[in-house]
């Protein structure tokens, strides 16, 4: 066969054509970016002639990296001390999410508590609600006065003035943001030890093992690869985290990776910045090497499920009641009071003062006042939250429709060309985004589209950067659930609408997509829903003709006007369940069957 | 020794009901197959036995030990039965080597290490798994798997084994060589086993009694060939065998005595009963069962037949044959290949046909079948 019809029988395959325009688009979009950013960390840039001496903007120099890494205590404020909170923080986290995960999880599936429905709904509220929302409601309760301002419910209804430590800084980060991923660690264990063979544990009772030993010698050593595995996407999660540590650090100048990011990007050494998020990748790439490294092991078991149906649950006994009732009024304070605290803070008119007389309703429908809030009026009632609103779904849609539909035929093609170079290739550049912390990714596209190249104009600012680095980021999720779609699908099922010489588009569109509905369309609802919710990759990004909610809730918070922060919150929270909980129950998709985030 | 007892043992699953009062006495030292298809409740009774499940209502001794009893309240732990436990796909953990796998009951013994070594050594000669000791299940095939979990199951050296589907996940050739060592094991380690099954072979070959069961209720209880010669119901007779029983429908009536008429869409059968003369209503429905070995190909017969279809497989020969509107499965010793379409003769031989009552199912006598 000549070259030439070798090509030809490679390009009539639609699977190598996808796979083919696919790797070209992501290595312009994912590695092309990575280069740009490395190019940037190298080069003077505009803002920064006055800092290094002598050198024209666009100059090669090595004065940013010598300043991050080698010199002294600039770089112990610029990253050594950062990079050590964030390492901090992280480890706090997942050691909170893992443990209280993990007991929640072993309660709900091994053990006779009461109320497990209700349990494992509203455990999974703290994940689905965006990062911040623990944050503010931290706030809410434990701020105190030392930073100015007005005291929280908590010294409001006790009189006992909160620490600095406790209200603000490394403690309620990890507190804070262990919450919020513990329904994580509670979903992937849980899903462990739900689809884990009963035998197993069975065989060793049988055996006269005592249920303590049955849980260190069994249960334990099988849920660990899962367990290690949530360890990893946890910290690189938390790694990744803004929002938190912006509402808690800041106050008290905690600074974090992801907050010195944004610092010296939105300052005047942005080749800092680059630096910084460069370092974020190798971390972040670093660890989720480990972990598919780890999966891969002899003594890791994926295969393990079993009918898992019909185990003997351990008996608390008297603790039965007691324990499930701790559970219950735990989540209901989690999950549950944080709602009520932000529909509190957004009805009272002078912070801190939380008797009747105060309450207001002027941060939702009352008109603009001068002395309040820098006269802007009820957020139900200003045409900038409205707008705010509807870009925000705007963009979730185009995103959502943008990454569902790339990341369906992505999934389609690799599974097709499985065992290919290529498919492996786009396999991995369609997974390389999760990799990147969002913010850093979001670094990376303002680092490259900041300025007109090959051709294109200059996009910074506009709806459109937005939209694309929004679909490149959710890509993974949506490339993921196509695969998986397609895998349970067997070959002949497509095979048989070839011999009937059923065109390719039809065999897409009228047998493979509405045979795997669920599993594509979660591919456009998890984008959907966590552009929703999504602060840190757009964070940098953001004109003010764009703004999205969740930038806003950002910006009120900055200005210190607490009503508006938390009525807008309120609004994204009941966005983001209701959409969840609408999607979920039309298709059984649901963000807390994603990859985490 | 022991010996195990069910009385009234019933289990439901919200609405559905699993097992319907069973009743149920193991001696010690059977080999009792627990037999049915899915759905029939045979795990179930197994796992309350055990322990593993717990009964809604009804009784279970042990050893004339009272393990569970839904009146008094007494619910005996499994680890307290003094029960080995065979698992369908093993349970074999991933963690530990096959040595750690096979100690792990003996440490809970608090057996002192050279004795345990000693012991798994023993077990892993016996089983012909010696080389293995050191690897993880993984790295082991179906077969060996299944090796590994009967050393683990034996190496505590209980009385009771129980055993859910343990051959199921192997293939034929294997599953054949490892009931012959099942049956050997049962009667080495001298103990009381328990088995689950829905292959009624593996009933037929290795039981001493086979439970039979259907829908959570108890068929027939009996030793495998009285359950083959004398099915208590259609059921039963339909379920063991194969190839399968053949069943003619059609009205019978009392004749000369004790014989039986019975009016066939297409031929009239006598039939003769041996095990007692029975009388019928009028016009009662009747099925009349006939093993294929009880249906004889020959030059010389009463009946003319038509070969519908021959399978050969060597040993023996399954033909089909249509006589009349029936379709009636023969099995002729020995590879005969006839034509389709072939005319033979065929008998009805033996005294070991079955006739039924439609309405019921229940067996109603054994005896000659003859053609009028």
């Amino acid at each position: 066969m000549t070259i030439a019809n070798q090509a030809r029988s490679f390009f009539r395959k639609p699977h190598n054509v996808i796979l083919v325009i696919l790797a070209v688009a992501l290595s312009f979009l994912t590695l092309f970016p990575l280069l740009s950013l490395v190019r940037d960390s190298f080069v003077v840039h505009p803002s920064e002639v006055m800092t290094v001496k002598g050198a024209k903007v666009g100059e090669l120099t090595f004065f940013h990296w010598r300043k991050v890494f080698a010199s002294g205590l600039t770089s112990a404020n610029m990253l050594y001390k950062p990079l050590w909170n964030t390492v901090k923080t992280s480890l706090g986290s997942c050691a909170i999410a893992i443990l209280l995960g993990g007991s929640i999880a072993w309660l709900v599936t091994r053990s006779d508590l009461r109320w497990k429905s209700f349990i494992s709904v509203v455990f999974i509220f703290p994940y689905i609600m965006p990062s911040w929302t623990l944050a503010m409601a931290w706030l809410n309760f434990f701020r105190n006065r030392l930073i100015g301002g007005a005291p929280g419910l908590f010294t409001a209804l006790t009189g006992i003035e909160t620490a600095n430590w406790f209200a603000y800084g490394a403690f309620p980060i990890i507190v804070v943001q262990g919450l919020h991923y513990a329904p994580f660690a509670y979903i992937l264990i849980g899903g462990i030890l739900r689809n884990m063979d009963a035998n197993l544990e069975e065989a060793a009772t049988i055996l006269k093992a005592s249920r303590f030993k049955i849980l260190r010698r069994i249960t334990l050593p099988i849920v660990m690869p899962a367990v290690l595995s949530t360890f990893l996407l946890t910290f690189s999660s938390c790694m990744s985290a803004f929002a938190v540590p912006a509402f808690l650090g800041t106050p008290v100048r905690f600074n974090v990776l992801t907050t010195q990011l944004y610092r010296t990007l939105n300052g005047l050494n942005p080749g800092y910045g680059y630096i910084l998020a460069l370092v974020m990748i190798v971390i972040g790439t670093g660890i989720l090497a480990v972990n598919q490294w780890f999966i891969g092991k002899r003594k890791s078991y994926t295969t393990i499920t079993g009918k898992g149906s019909n185990i003997s649950l351990v008996k608390l006994k008297a603790l039965r009641t007691p324990v499930s009732l701790l559970v219950v009024v735990f989540l209901a304070a989690i999950a549950i009071l944080p709602l009520v605290t932000f529909a509190v803070e957004s009805f009272i008119m002078a912070p801190g003062n939380y008797s009747f007389s105060n309450l207001t309703t002027q941060f939702w429908i009352g008109p603009g006042r001068v002395d309040i809030g820098g006269g802007e009026p009820g957020i139900l009632i200003n045409k900038y939250v409205w707008l705010g609103l509807w870009n925000s779904i705007k963009l979730s849609v185009v995103v959502a429709l943008m990454a569902g539909t790339v990341g369906g035929l992505a999934g389609y093609a690799i599974s097709k060309a499985r065992g290919t170079r290529l498919a492996a290739l786009v396999n991995n550049l369609a997974f390389f985004p999760y990799l990147m912390p969002a913010m850093a990714f979001g670094a990376i596209y303002l680092s490259m589209f900041a300025r007109p190249f090959l051709g294109l104009p200059s996009i910074y600012g506009t709806f459109a950067l937005l939209v694309l680095v929004g679909a490149v980021k959710y890509l993974p999720f949506a490339s993921r659930a196509g695969v998986n779609a397609m895998l349970q699908l067997s070959g002949e099922i497509e095979e048989a609408g070839v011999i009937l010489g059923i065109p390719w588009r039809k065999r897409i569109t009228r047998i493979i997509f509405p045979i795997q509905k669920a599993s594509f369309l979660s591919g456009y609802l998890l984008p959907f829903i966590s552009c929703m919710r999504e602060l840190s990759l757009f964070v940098l990004l953001i004109s003010p003709a764009n703004r999205v909610l969740t930038t806003m809730l950002f910006q009120y918070n900055e200005k210190g006007w607490n009503q508006y922060a938390n009525a807008i919150n309120l609004i994204i929270i009941v966005v983001v369940l209701s959409f969840n909980t609408v999607i979920n129950k039309v298709t059984g998709a649901s963000i807390d069957k994603g990859i985490g985030g | 020794m022991p010996e195990i007892a069910l009385k009234g043992v019933t289990k439901r699953f919200g609405k559905f009901v699993a097992v319907d009062s069973l009743d149920l006495t193991i001696a010690d030292g059977d080999f009792v197959t627990l037999l049915g298809p899915s759905g029939c409740g045979k795990t179930t009774t197994l796992r309350m036995i055990a322990g593993l499940e717990t009964p809604t209502e009804g009784e279970i001794l042990i050893d004339g030990k009272t393990v569970f009893s839904s009146r008094t309240g007494v619910d005996i732990s499994p680890d307290k039965r003094d029960v080995g436990f065979l698992f369908q796909n093993y349970a074999l953990w991933p963690h530990m080597t096959v040595e750690q796998n096979i100690s792990f009951g003996l440490e809970n013994l608090k057996w002192d290490k050279a004795r345990i070594k000693e012991r798994v050594a023993g077990l892993l000669a016996t089983l012909k798994i010696g080389e293995f000791g050191k690897r993880y299940p993984s790295e082991l095939s179906g077969g060996q798997q299944q090796r590994v979990a009967i050393a683990r199951t034996l190496a505590t050296g209980p009385k009771v084994l129980f055993m859910d589907e343990p051959l199921s996940n192997l293939d034929a050739k294997l599953r054949t060589e490892m009931r012959t060592e099942l049956k050997r094991l049962h009667l080495e380690t001298d103990s009381t086993f328990v088995y689950v099954t829905h292959d009624q072979l593996e009933a037929m070959t290795l039981s001493t009694k086979t439970c039979l069961m259907r829908d959570g209720l108890l068929q027939q209880y009996a030793p495998p060939l009285h359950v083959y010669n004398n099915p208590a119901n259609v059921f039963v007779a339909d379920f063991v065998g194969s190839p399968t029983m053949n069943f003619i429908e059609g009205t019978g009536s009392n004749v000369n005595l004790d014989e039986i008429k019975i009016v066939v869409d297409g031929i009239d059968l006598m039939f003769t009963p041996v095990s007692g003369s029975i009388t019928l209503r009028d016009d009662q429905q009747i099925v009349v069962g006939v093993r294929p070995e009880y249906i004889k190909i020959g030059a010389q017969g009463k009946v003319r037949a038509k070969v519908y279809s021959t399978l050969p497989s060597g040993m023996e020969t399954i033909v089909r044959l249509s006589v009349g509107a029936q379709l009636l499965t023969a099995v002729v010793f020995g590879a005969i290949d006839f034509a389709v379409d072939q005319e033979v003769a065929m008998d009805f031989v033996e005294d070991r046909c079955v006739i039924f009552d439609k309405e019921s199912g229940c067996n109603l006598a054994l005896g000659r079948l003859g053609v009028v």
